[in-house]
């Protein structure tokens, strides 16, 4: 929570306290946000775990948005039986006895499924619907949290009492379970999916928000700008709102390696609505019937969901150190 | 206010939530099933449909006046009774422990959803303490050691075991383990070479490969550990632990992180307080200050994170206990959910909402117990 208190005094509203910033950092700036960037990115610089972190997120967005054209998004419906399970790839070599070896001059880096298809270029294919869901959902459940949890802390009594007593509710339910329950009743589809993750994820949003609006709200330059009549819309969405989401934002980043992990599980579990789609999960679950054969097929699309992961939580565990003063000397 | 009269104000908003939980539930598995499979786990196939009418009037489902069993399954008008009255019916039933027979094909025919239920809970309930034992076993040195080293290799390292922790596919962590363990890794035995621990069933479903005939025991708690303690057969305690020890690490490495990074910064807060630089200035050894002095403060929000860990562990280990063919209540409401049996995934999602809720008020009285400080 402090580390955006310091983060509002930092931000245009508040110009004595940039002043002062920009003193301490005894750096002339033209503008006390420039500062904090460039100040940012110089810590950015000497810590490789974030820009790793970066690089992998950036990486496998830019792979997922142009998929299409980097592979072509028919290959999941080919099959062609006569290089099934094949690892044709020279430079690692597998020493497993049982691997099938099939002649051909075509390499393929990661194998080939069991319906001769290159894993590669399953795997990339896979990551759109991963990463679309995961923004889809962690979106929604960013959008409820900041309309929802502002409306909790701006307006308090008994509209603050109502929404965190249902957010409660709502914690109390076991993630995971309620999802299937929902899946069970209502079919497996890919919006049920969707809605199925958000209904367990909105919650911690709410108090997120709530938590910061509530230390922002009483901070002088919120007051003053009460004094000068502006509206309480006006002041909660331009004043506070800004200067309460980083930490927000942090855990937006987080949570998308977070959801990529539920949403493949839900679907490796087979809640997919069909098992042929590419998606990691159900290739990991599609996999698992030749692992004795061929462990690629369970391996890498197992890895992806991992490094993919592991890199929005590295971004946003970096971010988060480099929103945070306490941490950053 | 006292304790007592938070821990009673608490203790009623807790029926609150969870009759909302059970209302939520209700209507979510109630609200489009077909009036069929609202009724087969309480009757058989044998009855006729007189009797089953007569089980669904008595059930609260179907009307006193619908004349016969088949306008019921129609929906025809005056024959369903009204969904928030359904409510109230289910709610007697489910309190009672009325939840009906088990629609899962492979239970013996006429076993309660109850009975699977609480057969079941024990597998999962044993893997989540062992998982919760490993985990803290594993994050408090882990947080301590970061804290200590902060910005060394120490530090470096266990911060990033617990962001992979974090980011780790289970179900996928299960599979190499397994691999690894149970395919890879193996020692002689006898003639030839078993993997050094036993999967418990997905790459192996025979026990060909058990390190010995464990023979059986009596099940006093239903507990397999406790159980072959209490019954002297130290080679089933032994399989049963190895049986274990994958699929609790598994769990326990995705619930690491939480734990480690908890104990690392309340660590690091505890070390910069003013009491820690006059026990330095007393000349007290490093390892006094760090285990005797800061440790029992900063071990507090770990016991916060270690409860709600526990809780979420024995609501759910769907997917550990799918990947290990783990006998446990996570592995049985997905047979569950294959095979629309609503009644198991509204008994599993109202055991599990009781134990999280239970759990968050444990965790925060002992809390206030612990540390003077915290008041009401």
């Amino acid at each position: 929570m402090s580390n955006h208190n310091d983060q509002g005094k930092k931000s245009e509203e508040t110009p004595e306290a940039a002043r002062e910033d920009r003193q301490a950092e005894k750096k002339e700036q033209p503008s006390g946000r420039l500062a904090e960037i460039r100040f940012a990115l110089y810590l950015a610089r000497r810590n490789p775990l974030v820009i790793a972190g970066a690089a992998i997120s950036i990486i496998s967005i830019l792979l997922a948005v142009f998929s299409g054209f980097i592979v072509s998004p028919d290959i999941w419906k080919v099959s062609n039986l006569g290089m099934r399970l094949c690892w044709n790839n020279p430079v690692i070599n597998w020493h497993i006895s049982s691997v099938a070896t099939c002649s051909g001059t075509e390499v393929f880096p990661l194998g080939t499924d069991a319906y001769g298809r290159n894993l590669l270029q399953m795997i990339i294919l896979a990551l759109p619907l991963d990463l679309e869901t995961s923004f889809e959902i962690v979106s929604s459940a960013f959008l409820i949290g900041v309309v929802l949890g502002s409306a909790a802390a701006y307006m308090g009594g008994l509209v603050d009492e109502a929404i965190m007593r249902v957010t409660d509710i709502f914690f109390a339910f076991p993630g995971i379970v309620l999802a299937i329950v929902i899946l069970t009743v209502y079919g497996r589809t890919l919006p049920n999916l969707t809605i199925a993750v958000l209904v367990v994820w909105w919650p911690i949003y709410v108090r997120l928000v709530r938590s910061q609006v509530l230390s922002e709200k009483e901070k002088p330059y919120v007051e003053a700008l009460k004094s000068t009549g502006a509206s309480p819309i006006r002041i909660l969405y331009r004043h506070i709102l800004p200067n309460s989401i980083y930490p927000v934002l942090v855990q937006f980043t987080l949570d998308i390696g977070g959801v990529i992990l539920v949403f493949s599980g839900l679907m490796f579990l087979g809640f997919s609505p069909d098992p042929k789609l590419p998606e990691l999960g159900n290739l990991v679950s599609d996999g698992i019937q030749y692992v004795f054969t061929a462990p690629w097929l369970v391996i890498f699309p197992g890895l992806t969901i991992l490094v993919i992961s592991l890199g929005f939580n590295l971004l946003g565990d970096g971010i988060r150190d480099l929103l945070d003063p306490r941490l950053r000397r | 206010m006292k304790l007592y009269e938070y821990v009673i104000r608490r203790l009623i908003f807790m029926v609150f939530v969870l009759l909302a939980i059970s209302i939520i539930v209700f209507y979510l598995t109630r609200g489009t099933l077909p009036p069929a499979s609202a009724l087969a786990p309480y009757v058989t196939p044998k009855m006729t449909d007189a009797e089953k009418l007569g089980v669904a009037q008595s059930l609260g489902v179907a009307e006193l006046g619908c004349p016969s069993y088949s306008a019921y399954i129609a929906r025809a008008s005056g024959c369903i009774v009204p969904l928030y009255q359904q409510y109230f019916s289910w709610l007697r039933l489910a309190l009672t422990g009325n939840w009906g027979y088990s629609q899962i094909p492979g239970i013996a025919v006429g076993t309660t959803t109850w009975q699977l239920f609480s057969d079941r809970f024990p597998y999962t309930a044993e893997l989540a303490t062992v998982a919760v034992i490993l985990t803290v076993v594993l994050a408090i040195p882990m947080g301590i050691i970061s804290a200590t080293h902060n910005n060394k290799l120490p530090d470096h390292a266990s911060r990033i075991t617990a962001l992979a922790g974090y980011s780790m596919p289970l179900f996928w962590l299960g599979f190499i383990l397994q691999l690894v363990f149970v395919l890879y890794i193996t020692i002689p035995h006898g003639s030839e070479q078993i993997g050094l621990l036993q999967s418990s069933g997905t790459l192996y479903t025979q026990c060909a490969i058990c390190f010995s005939n464990p023979g059986s025991i009596t099940a006093y708690t239903g507990f397999p550990l406790i159980d072959s303690v209490v019954s002297g057969n130290a080679a089933y305690f032994w399989d049963s632990l190895l049986a274990i020890a994958l699929p609790a690490f598994t769990l326990s490495f995705g619930t690491l992180g939480a734990l480690t990074r908890v104990v690392r910064s309340s660590m690091m807060e505890c070390l910069r307080q003013d009491y820690i630089v006059l026990a330095r200035s007393k000349g007290l050894r490093e390892r006094t200050v760090v285990y005797r002095y800061a440790l029992r403060n900063a071990i507090l929000p770990a016991l916060t994170i270690t409860g709600y860990i526990a809780a979420a562990l024995l609501g759910g280990a769907v997917i550990v206990e799918d990947v290990f063919s783990w006998p446990g209540i996570g592995a049985a409401a997905l047979d569950a959910s294959l095979y629309l049996d609503v009644n198991f995934l509204e008994l599993y999602t109202l055991v599990a909402a009781v134990i999280i809720v239970v759990a968050n008020l444990v965790v925060d009285v002992l809390y206030a117990y612990l540390d003077p400080r915290v008041r009401y």
